[in-house]
């Protein structure tokens, strides 16, 4: 490493002293940093959008309770499973959750006040700029063009599983670790990971 | 907070007189392929393992580059392989794993390889139970190769969870490397997809408190390494079985180095403070090498080496 020999060979007084300086400055820097290293958060709710998250947490933690219950009684995935293991369970496992959920309607956990909550909270997320990129990558980039907007249908693999951007994710209200928010277009569904039925969506969600 | 922007050095060992010619067509397969040529270290007891990304094609190209892969392997024998998502394309059928991994790595698999992946927008969540995958059933986990920690994250779908998870890992984690990999670059010079600024917002205030040395991802089809940023190395390694030819946005401030003409692996290795990577192309070629020197956590005086590119 010709490089750093001569870099050794090179090491003088004067390269030293600028080098603990040089130290010294950085430890000045990392301080601050501490305050420029913070992981951004979420601007607290009011008291009624608390409430209509919470309510909101709970329908669907009430979704992944009856599909917990239902995977619980099928064979276990194991965390070494063939391709062939994975495709039968997931294929199970949607029948059955569609027989459970053979009723359900689209507004059930995403009702009306909740709706309007989580467009608030995407409009305050995206502004200006953002919200135009992120309208382009969505509608534009997106390969989501096949999924259904049905409750209780399943999204298709092969369409793309578009990044929840993790901002929005801080700021919106917390899923179970069953359920994913997804964005197809300008709507917003709830997926779940497993089994990948479609368990509520809003249509407009996407200022 | 002890890092870091002086502590890690990167000393590019190979000018261009170093990268190959050309001597052969991988796709139209014409002439000799250029000989296999190692600038890594390559000793006894070092971490070794080679970086893809975006490969699930399963397309005549992946499988080329597979083959270049092995021709190395039997020089460098590394010992797993860091994925960096969209593991596969389109359906994910029990058939689709076999055509667009299982085949395409057969003779690794066969040599007992071991693939560790993170997953990419094209994925689902389920490939985390695939036995090849080696994801213990989750979807972001850390697994440890001598003094190096590696945390394979789900970018995808960066929630309240994971990054408590996260912070928790690195804040006890005493690695003498920690590296990250996932699919979302949060620097690049993409044209198609560029900085995700959203996820870094998230992971690089946490990169910077907990002392990450190297990021790997993916997403965009091209090879890049970006210049430190806070004195983190940025690695794109996206080309593993998708190209976007000419994608990466000329004069870029973030390059230090880029390769968008073809296919590409990279192979890494770590041996005690340094970790040495060199990029090979699907003819063959050596695109890009150097070494990043840790010298925070060297047992010698922690000099200061400047940056030097290799061309």
């Amino acid at each position: 490493m010709p490089f750093r020999g001569g870099m050794k060979t090179t090491l003088s007084k004067s390269l030293a002293v600028r080098i603990m300086a040089f130290a010294s400055a950085l430890a000045v820097a990392s301080t601050s940093a501490v305050f420029a290293y913070q992981v951004p958060t979420a601007p607290p709710l009011s008291e009624n959008d608390k409430q209509i998250a919470v309510a909101f947490e709970k329908r669907v933690k009430q979704y992944a309770k009856l599909r917990e219950d239902l995977e619980a009684k099928m064979p276990k995935l194991s965390k070494e499973a063939k391709p062939e293991e994975i495709e039968t369970h997931k294929k199970q496992f949607q029948e059955r959750v569609r027989q459970a959920r053979a009723g359900a309607k689209q507004g059930e956990v995403f009702t009306p006040e909740a709706q309007t909550l989580i467009r608030s909270m995407i409009k305050k997320e995206f502004k200006g700029r953002e919200r135009a990129e992120f309208r382009d990558t969505v509608l534009k980039e997106a390969d989501t063009k096949g999924v259904p907007l049905r409750v209780n249908y399943p999204y298709p693999e092969s369409g793309e599983l578009l990044e929840m951007p993790p901002t929005l994710l801080l700021r919106l209200p917390q899923l179970p670790k069953q359920v994913r928010y997804r964005f197809v277009g300008r709507n917003l569904l709830l997926v779940d990971r497993e089994n990948g039925l479609i368990v509520d969506y809003m249509t407009n969600a996407l200022p | 907070m002890k890092r870091r922007a002086a502590s890690l050095m990167l000393v590019i060992l190979f000018a261009a007189s170093n990268v190959y010619s050309q001597t052969r067509s991988a796709r139209n397969g014409s002439s000799s392929p250029a000989p296999v040529n190692i600038t890594l270290p390559n000793k006894e007891g070092s971490v070794r393992f080679l970086v893809i990304g975006d490969t699930g094609t399963g397309s005549d190209e992946q499988h080329e580059l597979a083959q270049v892969m092995l021709r190395y392997r039997q020089v460098f024998p590394f010992e797993f392989v860091l994925m960096m998502g969209d593991n596969m394309y389109g359906s994910e059928k029990a058939v689709d794993y076999k055509t667009k991994f299982e085949n395409v790595y057969k003779p690794l698999l066969d040599q007992k390889v071991k693939f560790y992946a993170s997953l990419g927008n094209h994925d689902e969540s389920n490939q985390r139970f695939y036995e090849f995958f080696n994801m213990e059933g989750q979807e972001y986990y850390r697994f440890k190769k001598g003094n190096v920690s590696f945390y394979s994250l789900n970018s995808n779908y960066m929630d309240k969870r994971q990054v408590e998870w996260l912070n928790e890992k690195l804040a006890t984690d005493t690695a003498s490397w920690k590296i990250a990999f996932f699919h979302h670059p949060p620097y690049s010079s993409g044209g198609k997809h560029g900085s995700d600024d959203k996820l870094r917002q998230i992971v690089e205030p946490i990169f910077l408190k907990h002392g990450v040395d190297v990021v790997f991802a993916g997403h965009e089809h091209f090879y890049e390494r970006i210049k430190p940023q806070k004195g983190i190395y940025y690695f794109i390694s996206g080309s593993g079985g998708k190209l976007r030819k000419g994608d990466v946005k000329k004069g870029s401030p973030l390059t230090e180095k880029a390769y968008d003409r073809d296919m590409s692996f990279m192979l890494v290795e770590v041996n005690d403070n340094q970790l040495h990577f060199q990029v090979i192309s699907r003819p063959g070629e050596t695109v890009d090498s150097g070494v990043i020197v840790n010298a925070g956590k060297s047992n010698g005086n922690g000099r200061v080496i400047t940056s030097s590119s290799g061309d």
